[in-house]
């Protein structure tokens, strides 16, 4: 989905899961509620984020789907649901800023929460290494 | 896949190259396509558009060889002027390509004829002459500033003004310099020989001018509701559609194309270009149109504006859609409001 940005050496934090989609999962400790957001080599690749389409709380998912459209200046991308659940929490404030992608990827740039419906999909999810290794093997 | 003279100062910025026309060419720095833009609104941005072709024709008989091919009146302007004019298609005037015409100060008969990357090769088949595109790099700056920040680098470029063509000596070597762009800014466009285009840069950069790439210039030239070939303007779109009549000149008894454009225009136009102002921030980057439950007709290029703040798109529509008609676009089964708005969007 996305074109291989020049930019060596991504931020990858190895606490987080990934999909290969290029985005990132978030799960404290055994909860079964997720946040997700897209990483630092998919905002350097889409460039300058200027629109979030926010998914609606409430809605069900399954991983796979696409449920969100992220759009830079010049580009149009999917955001998939990287585990089935229901859409939890949004961050409203990518309505106004939807720039916070680009500038905090993992932190205010998150997308949304995902409550979980088969907690097992997030052992399949790639660890911080395996994710790194796919955006170095898209360059 | 050809790259430019300076594809060494793109890379040593750090800057995100894509592929343009053939070219392998800066789309943004690291700084993003926003912020290049908004240099190029607030204060001076220079653009690498050494992609653009240019064509040499020189000598004897260009004058006439221009003015029977292209499409506007090469005789309403002279020597150390640029005109915008079109290269038509013989049987159904649609756009070929776009063309900047360069003539040279002090020759009658010296034009660079500055096509589009990807139909040099048309324009040498209609025109003769030499293609130089290798010869040269051509650097753009564009913005309020920009003439201010060039003149330092290059004395005398303050001189050439709007639509104007100066030989400028920089640094030791001879570059031609137009008053041209396609921002909507004010600016100059410089075509520097190859081995003086990375000094030539360096001190742009040094005196202020920020350095920004395709993505922004497209930007920039969507706000300013400049047609882009292969979207405005190209096959089956006539310069009468998009509203270019001016580019045409009609007093002139002969240029390729004149026939079935005079034809249309006794007819009128099937459709004809429109700005679209849309609500929120989604780039309504294609998609059908939509007026009174009708499909009315098709996006050719969206975005969101930076200077707006909202998305904005161009578009041909029936003839009966114009300024002020509510229109809906539909984005990948979602509908967007707008209103066809007038333009440019954004005015200096």
């Amino acid at each position: 989905m996305l074109a291989a940005g020049t930019v060596a050496g991504m931020n990858v934090p190895p606490e987080l899961r990934y999909s290969s989609d290029h985005e990132w999962i978030r799960r404290d400790g055994d909860s079964t509620t997720v946040s997700i957001g897209i990483t630092e080599y998919a905002q350097d690749s889409l460039g300058d984020v200027v629109f979030v389409e926010i998914p609606d709380a409430g809605t069900a998912v399954a991983a796979g789907d696409s449920f969100s459209e992220v759009e830079s200046t010049k580009s149009v991308s999917d955001i998939y649901a990287p585990v089935s659940g229901t859409i939890a929490a949004v961050n409203d404030q990518l309505e106004d800023r939807p720039e916070l992608l680009n500038s905090d990827p993992y932190g205010e740039g998150w997308i949304c929460t995902i409550e979980m419906s088969s907690p097992d999909e997030f052992g399949a999810l790639l660890d911080a290494d395996a994710y790194r290794a796919l955006t170095e093997g898209d360059e | 896949m050809k790259t430019s003279p300076l594809d060494a100062q793109h890379r040593a910025l750090g800057a995100t190259m894509a592929e343009f026309g053939g070219w392998e060419m800066p789309m943004a720095y690291p700084s993003g396509t926003i912020a290049e833009h908004m240099a190029c609104r607030g204060s001076a941005a220079m653009f690498d558009v050494s992609h653009l072709g240019t064509v040499r024709v020189e000598g004897a008989g260009s004058f006439d060889r221009l003015q029977r091919t292209l499409s506007n009146d090469l005789g309403k302007v002279a020597p150390g002027r640029a005109q915008y004019t079109h290269l038509l298609d013989a049987d159904d005037a649609s756009v070929v390509d776009d063309i900047i015409v360069w003539w040279h100060p002090g020759d009658d008969e010296r034009f660079d004829v500055m096509p589009n990357a990807s139909n040099t090769e048309n324009v040498v088949d209609a025109l003769g002459g030499a293609d130089t595109t290798a010869e040269r790099a051509v650097i753009a700056v564009q913005g309020p500033v920009s003439v201010a920040i060039a003149d330092r680098v290059v004395p005398g470029i303050a001189d050439v003004g709007r639509f104007r063509v100066g030989a400028v000596d920089c640094g030791g070597a001879q570059c031609t310099v137009a008053g041209t762009g396609y921002t909507g800014e004010r600016g100059v466009e410089i075509a520097v020989p190859v081995d003086q285009a990375a000094p030539l840069w360096e001190a742009l950069a040094d005196a202020g001018a920020v350095p920004a790439g395709l993505g922004a210039r497209d930007t920039l030239r969507l706000e300013a509701a400049l047609p882009l070939h292969g979207h405005e303007l190209g096959p089956g779109i006539t310069p009468l559609q998009a509203h270019l009549s001016w580019v045409v000149g009609w007093d002139k008894p002969e240029f390729t194309g004149r026939k079935p454009l005079l034809a249309e225009r006794e007819r009128g136009v099937a459709r004809h270009l429109v700005g679209i102002s849309t609500e929120g921030r989604r780039p309504p980057r294609a998609g059908d149109i939509w007026h009174d439950d009708r499909q009315v007709g098709v996006v050719t290029s969206g975005n969101f504006s930076p200077v707006l703040g909202h998305g904005i798109a161009l578009g041909f529509v029936a003839p009966t859609v114009d300024v002020g008609a509510e229109v809906e676009i539909d984005v990948r089964g979602k509908r967007i409001s707008g209103v066809v708005a007038s333009t440019p969007f954004v005015t200096r």
